[in-house]
């Protein structure tokens, strides 16, 4: 090991805290839980994002690792054994100080800890199940713990963590498991997945043990969740969103993760993205996520093996919209919540308010407008009381070609990103995302349009 | 028509609604407001409401028990929220849409539903308007930020559109049970405080000492130091985007956030 000796506190979180940020996991959802009247700390189930850093991304967690020393040599990563980065290592009451002093000035909702693996799995694993024993039993925090299992640690120290945290993660890394053996040789498919099956049990177990006696201790009350790099290595978002369907179907995770890739350490075996990390890509693949999750989509009707990618020019939904207007017309006066689901510009909540709201007035376009109905993309779709809102045509050409006027279909922030400036025609970023013109047009349309 | 003129807060309007209901006018024939009206209109009456406590802790059970906790709640962040003008039109004014949402409310089978049919006007208003209120105190949960002074107090200053005090409170005595903490409403000149162990209170900051609110204890600068590291290290360099920061914390949450304001 080369740890640096006789840092101080702001050096050693100057170091641990930059090293933790490409985690993008920094929510604080999934649990309420009162406060006990002792010590500090309670939690609220939508999560509380407390500051939003340079790159706009919400700050909820003191997010960092206990060290950054790593005995494991991951491609992707900045700190794997090989690379000249300062290391540092907190010590469990480092954390501690930091947590609970952070905690009563409101400037975090928890801790999120991370490590690299210092020594072995395990003598890590066991350190970060220090750490929180002390957080917990010594200074009577209540709120909220995200905690990192570490592939191959002794699954008895999971176990016992799994108690003291409100949610464990284990990143997969890689899509596939021929890419996680390239770039990450000393993780696998299989300790990647066998500790995240084993919190699945658990938690299954656990909530059995909660019906029986309410008292039971909670193991991981806000579930797993996982996070995968994107842009790193070739996979296709068919591919990408295959896996993450699997993985909620398969392993119950509470949220998937898309991570896209930061070439770090300028590794020449990876891609260099000179045109910034692949945002829209990544935005593309968190709108399909909230498919999955919220809106009762299957992977298989958004893309298919002849249709690997996500089309960069309209979201998901309308793309899929889009090719089942068979579907169309909807009557929001009647259709069932399933139906109005499937609306471009309808949301959740949108679908749920509407279908309590039309049982006691027939409602009209106005009261969608007020319900939070996004009309310029739903009047294409639907009726209310038998009538279209204008005179449009059900039509693919002529509807595709007024949604993309539409300019939030590529979100503000990406298309005048800080950093990344965006340019359609880009050659580079059409590699990026391989895609060819055909996908990036759908058929009909000319490019002066646009 | 009879015109209730309440005050802009949640005592005032909930008086109203006791004294509306009670006069027997007729719903149709009477509206609340807390604006006092630039041009009296001619055949209207106009009767101040007198704030009664007794009044309005009376509207307030009521309506606890007959349209439930989270009905309640949401109405009353309505009444708390700010009521603003967008151009020339004059959007319905909130006291009254309470009023008229409680109205149908009470004649429904199962009032704890009444704010489900946003097809009726009123119930839109308040529903917007308790949207917003909650809006604003859920980000307040969050960017609120405390300060530890010489005497252990921790202090915080806000400068909220709406009243969310209440609901900050509650939350914020639920999460630190034992500290001394106080959030100062500066929009509104209200701080809620709670001491060590006991419940919170609301109270007037006339007498607030500016002076000792400048004072820190030993080691306070040193966390916020210490946390502004922190917040400068968590940002991806490949990713820096103002705009979107910018977007999601908003200018008029900044001035009161330290690793916005403390220039490093």
């Amino acid at each position: 090991m080369n740890l640096q000796k006789n840092m101080d506190l702001l050096e050693k979180l100057t170091i641990l805290s930059d090293a933790a940020k490409y985690d993008v996991a920094c929510t604080s959802s999934g649990v309420d839980r009162k406060g006990t009247g002792r010590g500090m700390g309670n939690s609220i189930a939508p999560g509380v994002c407390h500051s939003f850093s340079a790159d706009g991304r919400c700050i909820s967690l003191l997010k960092i690792l206990l060290t950054n020393e790593c005995i494991f040599n991951c491609a992707y990563c900045l700190n794997n054994c090989a690379s000249q980065v300062k290391r540092a290592a907190f010590t469990p009451d480092e954390i501690c100080t930091l947590t609970m002093e952070f905690y009563r000035r409101n400037y975090i909702e928890g801790l999120f800890l991370s490590s690299g693996i210092m020594i072995s799995p395990s003598y890590t694993m066991d350190l970060i199940y220090q750490t929180l024993w002390k957080l917990r039993q010594v200074h009577h925090f209540n709120g909220y713990i995200h905690v990192k299992s570490i592939p191959g640690a002794d699954p008895v120290l999971l176990e016992k963590t799994g108690f003291l945290a409100d949610r464990m993660s284990i990143n997969l890394e890689l899509p596939t498991a021929d890419s996680l053996r390239q770039l990450a040789p000393c993780k696998s498919r299989s300790t990647i997945l066998r500790p995240m099956r084993q919190i699945q049990n658990r938690i299954t177990d656990n909530k059995q043990e909660l019906m029986v006696y309410r008292e039971t201790p909670r193991f991981v009350p806000a579930g797993q969740s996982t996070q995968m790099i994107i842009g790193a290595t070739p996979e296709n978002d068919f591919q990408i969103m295959s896996v993450a369907e699997n993985l909620y179907q398969k392993f119950q995770l509470k949220r998937v993760f898309y991570s896209a890739f930061v070439n770090v350490n300028g590794n020449s075996n990876l891609p260099a993205l000179p045109g910034g990390p692949p945002l829209l890509r990544e935005h593309r693949l968190y709108q399909a996520d909230w498919l999955l999750r919220y809106y009762h989509f299957h992977v298989s009707e958004l893309l298919s093996e002849d249709r690997p990618d996500f089309n960069i020019f309209l979201d998901p939904k309308c793309d899929w919209a889009l090719r089942h207007l068979e579907f169309f017309p909807v009557e929001i006066n009647q259709a069932s919540y399933q139906t109005l689901l499937r609306v471009p510009g309808i949301g959740y909540k949108s679908a749920e308010r509407i279908v309590k709201a039309r049982k006691r007035n027939r409602l009209t376009f106005e009261d969608l407008k007020k319900i939070g109905v996004v009309l310029k993309r739903a009047l294409y779709f639907i009726t209310c009381s038998g009538k279209m809102m204008y005179n449009t045509k059900l039509e693919e050409n002529y509807i595709c070609e007024n949604l993309m006027r539409d300019k939030t279909q590529i979100p503000r922030d990406i298309r005048e990103g800080g950093y990344q400036q965006l340019s359609f025609f880009d050659k580079e970023m059409r590699s990026d995302f391989q895609l060819t013109d055909t996908q990036i047009l759908p058929p009909g349309q000319r490019v002066s349009s646009i | 028509m009879y015109i209730f003129l309440c005050e802009d807060n949640i005592d005032s309007i909930f008086t109203g609604i006791y004294d509306a209901w009670a006069s027997r006018y007729g719903h149709a024939n009477i509206s609340l407001t807390t604006c006092p009206p630039d041009n009296y209109t001619l055949f209207s009456e106009y009767i101040t409401v007198e704030t009664d406590y007794e009044k309005s802790e009376k509207v307030a059970r009521t309506l606890r028990a007959r349209l439930g906790e989270e009905t309640y709640t949401e109405i009353c962040q309505a009444a708390c929220a700010l009521e603003e003008n967008h151009g020339r039109k004059k959007a319905m004014d909130k006291a009254d849409a309470i009023y008229h949402t409680i109205v149908l409310a009470l004649a429904l089978k199962d009032g704890s539903k009444v704010l489900n049919y946003l097809g009726e006007p009123y119930v839109n208003r308040v529903f917007h308007l308790s949207r917003k209120a909650g809006n604003e105190a859920h980000h307040l949960l969050g960017f609120l930020r405390f300060q530890e002074l010489e005497n252990g107090l921790l202090f915080a200053r806000i400068h909220p559109k709406n009243q969310v005090l209440p609901f900050l409170g509650e939350h914020f005595s639920d999460r630190l049970p034992e500290e001394n903490f106080m959030i100062y409403d500066a929009s509104h000149n209200q701080a809620a405080l709670h001491p060590k162990g006991k419940g919170f209170f609301l109270t007037d900051t006339q007498d607030l000492n500016q002076e000792m609110l400048g004072r820190f204890s030993p080691e306070e600068l040193e966390y916020q130091k210490l946390w502004c590291t922190f917040f400068e290290n968590i940002a991806i360099e490949a990713r820096i985007n103002p705009k979107l920061q910018n977007q999601n914390i908003l200018k008029r949450f900044q001035q009161d956030v330290i690793e916005f304001t403390r220039g490093s």
